[in-house]
């Protein structure tokens, strides 16, 4: 054992003493780790993407691994690394995941190779800035690059629209039109509106309603979660009074069920991921418009919109073993899969939302905006996004804002107030250890 | 115990090998379940009773902190935890006061010569074929909010729909039905066994004695299917507090964690290590929950036994 | 008519009977639906909401179908839920976990069986109470501290992780013991006194009148693990490794950008059809030997 050990390090030694010398030709293997929360032919575009950068990088080649749903991915990733094991190189996962890998000291940070560009900010402008959002830590420095992202919009039915009166070109914008269009539209057969707030995240679709009301449940510190606040009891009281008004199903649907149930004609307008635009589009029989999301009251220009980002990142891994050709490998990797062309690409192939603006400038975006321009939507309505709730403790704090939430939501919480205050400081308390470093 | 055979004692062969026979024939069974019952329930007892503030500090002792968290209306566990414990012994229940009795009865309809009986028993023993997985997504169709079956039939009689699993207060019993509508080919099973197991003539005797078939059944047929009865409690309780797949499919305990169940919990919350306290005192509890329902059980039914042997 | 009521049970017959087809019809009516479902185009279903009420509102939907009056049937959703997950694969991982448990369950049982029942030791009480803390602790509760336990031994994301814990069967010792126990002692003593040495002894005596029981006790492990979700699900991560259950909370899990029920309605029995049609074929044997089992 003691033997193989020296003879390890002998070898490491070597390698480290020689790396400058063969950076050039060294073969590279990349582990590249991707989850899918979307079906489509996922594997052979990551595998088109890998043989493309293979034909720029000759020396690198990608190992693309598929490791289940994001939660597995994560899971995956992380006990991989703690057993001891390399782990992967490049790996997508969940952009609210930064400060759980950040704590476990796994990832390395995209700033440093950023800053080696020729003009480190112009390559950070070209993202829509509410995806960089989830990518930079506290003090601005970018950790991951947005990869997969995704934003809910509202989508509306222009037929029952008309139906009623409405102006088909013209979706609600703020909250006081939703909740009036909603009463036009509720009848019998139908909701006015759906919002899946009944699944496992009431707290993605709640965050419009916060965002709108001017307090976002998080900020750009990850030691700071806002429950207890105005704006959510503000946002509370607008869910409460949908379902009180019966235009919307008391406690939101279900998230599936919900697409389907406005192709099905029984709700109006619903709420839901830019991802489901293609289910919608192909098998909507009615003309369908989309808008921003229309949570929050009127400003003096009329609008109260708010949308939380959604999604995943690139992370870049190192369990201390790697050499500094292996680094640079995986940042380019990185770099490639945010690029233009493959953002294009992959919204062409999944639905997710090319995140940096020259993207949707290629062609293969042209085209789908000239057939489709409801794919515009959600890019706008970046201007009204904000991040996704991403804290230190991750996992624990969304579990507790979820719970409370879906809890109140439901019409199962007696006292609101008081469980708001509990879990306000059950998080708090989590977060505490975390402060003033 | 009984007498022992004297065919294990030494006969021939090597004597070391002799002695050292039944530990051997007992080990491979002995090392799995050290491995996987007797280290993990220790590892969790250990675990329920220490905490750390953050990843990669070191454990702390916390003494019974853990436990208390769960049943603290101010913890954020302790708030949902409670619900859940409920839910369980609802559904545990829930399923048990239903299906036992209505396999009963499946398995008397069932232990006749009627014409088809094949396809009779097919028809209410194939869900226990289907993984649970499966059959909770039939049902979640059945069960969907707009187009389901049970809504569609609603509505073509106009009496309104019924948001099935998104309603805190239909969601439970929904779950419930999946389950008797799971189990009960399976309870069964086992009493058509038993009921085969009863000798004809025993009714024919109570017959020529006047004995009506509710007599028949209250003092002959129940008795006698005690055991079975007691058997199937145990494993149907068992089964309830292992309650996962259906939870995955019909809304993974939501709305407001009003369907969650134990198992299911300690599930979701595996994720976070920095919560392995609490998941462990919630494992430690449902082990006890457990341990004691069956071993109280099984002291009963080693009497119950000996009460029919004598 | 003018049949004669022969006894009083007679009436009590008829409502027998009619109870069993009511029950019958009852618990066979969601497979029917599901069959129903998986044979509907999916926007047809969607836009009627419902599948076969209202079937005069639709237009021929895109690709091969086959009309029957008003409505339409297709076999897209079977192909679409095919591509989902490769079901071969997950059927030979299934068939796989099930025997390679119940092949090492028999002879673990066997022999910890033959020992509780017919030796004496020092320690036995104390080792058949460490057997019964596993029928009292089922290990599926364990479920955190085994998959540590999974991960240290570096067997995570194998078949074996998925057999591992079940290859120690408490349950299987307890029956075989009991079974064991009602085997003549004279049959024993006289293969002893021919000079049959142990693995003799159980060939040629206690397995073979044992059978019965081996065969209920093979019908309870396979069915159980074949059906397993949660352990499959957390100690494997790989579509190789895994079996049909997990393929299946896939095909669910895929439809989270709106639920494609008619896909999922098709899946569900791609899955469960093979079993149905074994379950057919031996349901006489399959019946007879549980009631034959001793599991009373």
């Amino acid at each position: 054992m003691k033997h193989k050990l020296v003879f390890v390090f002998l070898l490491l030694g070597a390698l480290v003493w020689s790396a400058p010398a063969l950076a050039q030709d060294e073969e590279i293997v990349l582990d590249f780790y991707y989850p899918a929360a979307v079906s489509g032919p996922l594997q052979e575009a990551f595998e088109r993407y890998a043989a493309s950068f293979t034909e720029m990088h000759p020396n690198v080649s990608i190992n693309v691994v598929f490791t289940g749903s994001y939660g597995q991915t994560r899971e995956t990733v992380r006990t991989e690394i703690e057993g001891g094991g390399a782990g992967p190189d490049v790996a997508v996962m969940l952009s609210v995941d930064l400060y759980s890998f950040i704590e476990d000291g796994t990832i390395i940070s995209a700033q440093q190779y950023i800053d080696l560009l020729e003009d480190p900010q112009d390559f950070v402008d070209d993202f829509f800035p509410a995806f960089m959002l989830n990518s930079v830590d506290a003090e601005g420095n970018v950790w991951t690059l947005p990869f997969q992202r995704s934003t809910p919009i509202l989508y509306y039915n222009k037929e029952h629209f008309a139906e009623v009166g409405l102006d088909p070109e013209q979706p609600p914008r703020n909250l006081d039109e939703l909740i009036e269009f909603a009463e036009l539209l509720t009848n019998d057969e139908r909701d006015g509106i759906q919002i899946p707030l009944a699944g496992d995240f009431p707290s993605w679709l709640f965050q419009s309603f916060a965002i709108a009301h001017g307090q976002n449940l998080v900020s750009h510190d990850p030691t700071e979660a806002f429950l207890n606040t105005e704006a959510t009891k503000a946002s509370l009281a607008a869910i409460q009074e949908l379902g009180d008004r019966g235009v919307m199903p008391v406690g939101g649907s279900a998230w599936g069920d919900t697409p389907t149930n406005f192709i099905a004609g029984a709700a109006s307008m619903i709420y839901h991921t830019t991802g489901s635009l293609t289910f919608i589009r192909n098998n909507a029989t009615f003309e369908f418009g989309t808008g921003f999301l229309p949570s929050g009251p009127p400003n003096e220009d009329g609008e109260g919109y708010g949308a939380p980002t959604g999604g995943g990142n690139v992370y870049i891994f190192d369990n201390g073993t790697h050499s500094e050709a292996e680094l640079q490998a995986a940042w380019e990797w990185a770099v490639h899969l945010a690029s233009a062309d493959i953002q294009a690409d992959w919204t062409t192939t999944t639905g997710y939302i090319a995140t940096r603006p020259s993207a949707w400038e290629s062609e293969a975006l042209q085209n789908l905006v000239a057939e489709w321009p409801q794919y515009t939507t959600a890019p706008a309505q970046l201007q009204y996004a904000d991040k996704e709730i991403a804290t230190y403790r991750s996992i624990d704090v969304q579990v507790m804002i979820n719970t409370v939430l879906s809890d109140i939501i439901s019409g199962n919480e007696s006292d609101p107030d008081l469980a708001l205050e509990i879990y306000q400081e059950q998080i708090d308390s989590l977060l505490e250890p975390y402060r003033g470093e | 115990m009984t007498v022992v055979s004297p065919a294990a004692e030494p006969r021939r062969g090597k004597p070391w090998l002799q002695r050292a026979l039944p530990y051997l024939l007992v080990a491979p069974t002995l090392i799995f379940i050290t491995m996987f019952t007797l280290r993990p329930a220790v590892q969790a007892l250990w675990d329920s009773a220490h905490s750390r503030p953050r990843a990669n500090q070191p454990f702390a002792y916390v003494g019974s902190q853990n436990y208390e968290d769960l049943f603290n209306e101010r913890h954020f566990i302790g708030r949902q935890y409670v619900k859940i414990l409920h839910n369980t012994l609802v559904f545990t229940g829930g399923t048990l006061v239903v299906s036992l009795p209505l396999a009963l009865l499946l398995a008397m309809l069932l232990n006749r010569k009627i014409r088809a009986l094949g396809l009779w028993r097919f028809c209410v023993f194939y869900p226990v074929l289907l993984p649970m997985i499966g059959g909770a997504t039939i049902w979640a169709f059945l069960f969907s909010d707009s187009i389901g079956l049970l809504n569609t039939i609603l509505r073509s009689f106009n009496l309104g729909t019924v948001p099935w699993l998104l309603d805190p207060d239909t969601v439970l019993p929904s779950v419930i039905a999946v389950n008797i509508w799971k189990q009960t080919g399976y309870f069964m099973l086992f009493y058509l066994a038993g009921l085969q197991g009863i000798p004809r003539d025993i009714y024919e005797a109570a017959e020529l004695d006047g004995a009506g078939l509710f007599r028949q059944f209250w003092n002959l047929t129940l008795p006698l299917l005690r055991r079975t009865t007691l058997f199937l409690l145990i494993i149907g309780v068992t089964f309830g507090f292992q309650t996962v797949e259906q939870l995955e499919v019909m809304g993974r305990g939501n709305p407001a964690n009003r369907s969650n169940m134990l198992l299911y919990y300690i599930f979701q919350l595996r994720n976070e290590k920095l919560n392995t306290g609490h998941v462990a005192a919630m494992t430690v509890i449902l082990a006890l929950i457990l341990l004691i329902f069956t071993s109280s059980n099984f002291f009963l039914f080693e009497r119950g036994r000996h009460d029919e042997k004598a | 008519m003018t049949r004669r009521l022969r006894r009083p049970g007679d009436g009590w017959r008829l409502i027998g009977t009619a109870l069993t087809v009511a029950f019958a019809l009852l618990w066979l009516l969601p497979l029917v639906f599901s069959i129903l479902m998986s044979v509907r185009p999916t926007r047809s279903s969607i836009i009627n909401g419902n599948i076969f009420f209202a079937c005069d509102l639709e237009e021929e939907p895109p690709g091969p179908t086959v009309g029957v009056g008003p409505c339409w049937f297709t076999g897209d959703n079977y192909a679409g839920a095919w591509e989902v997950a490769p079901w071969p694969t997950h059927y030979a991982n299934s068939i796989l976990f099930v025997t390679g448990t119940l092949i090492v369950q028999i002879p673990t049982t066997t022999m910890a069986g033959y020992a509780f029942a017919r030796m004496q030791f020092r320690g036995r009480s104390l080792l058949l109470g460490l057997v019964l803390l596993q029928i009292m602790i089922p290990s599926g509760i364990l479920i955190i501290q085994n998959f540590a336990m999974i991960r240290q031994l570096g067997v995570f994301d194998t078949q074996l992780a998925l057999m591992l814990p079940y290859w120690g069967s408490a349950f299987g010792v307890l029956l075989l013991r009991q079974t064991f126990r009602g085997v003549p002692l004279e049959l024993e003593e006289a293969a002893r006194m021919d000079g049959a040495n142990w693995l003799q002894l159980m060939r040629h005596v206690y397995v073979p009148l044992s059978i019965p029981a081996y065969i209920s006790f093979a019908l309870i492990s396979i069915s159980s693990h074949w059906n397993e979700f949660l352990w499959p699900f957390i100690v494997t991560r790989s579509e190789s490794v895994r079996p049909l259950t997990v393929g299946l909370n896939k095909l669910f899990h895929t439809t989270d950008l709106g639920a494609n029920y008619n896909q999922m309605m098709a899946g569900t029995l791609i899955v469960i059809a093979p079993l149905v049609v074994v379950f057919l074929l031996f349901q006489r044997r399959f019946l007879e030997s549980f009631a034959q089992s001793g599991l009373k």
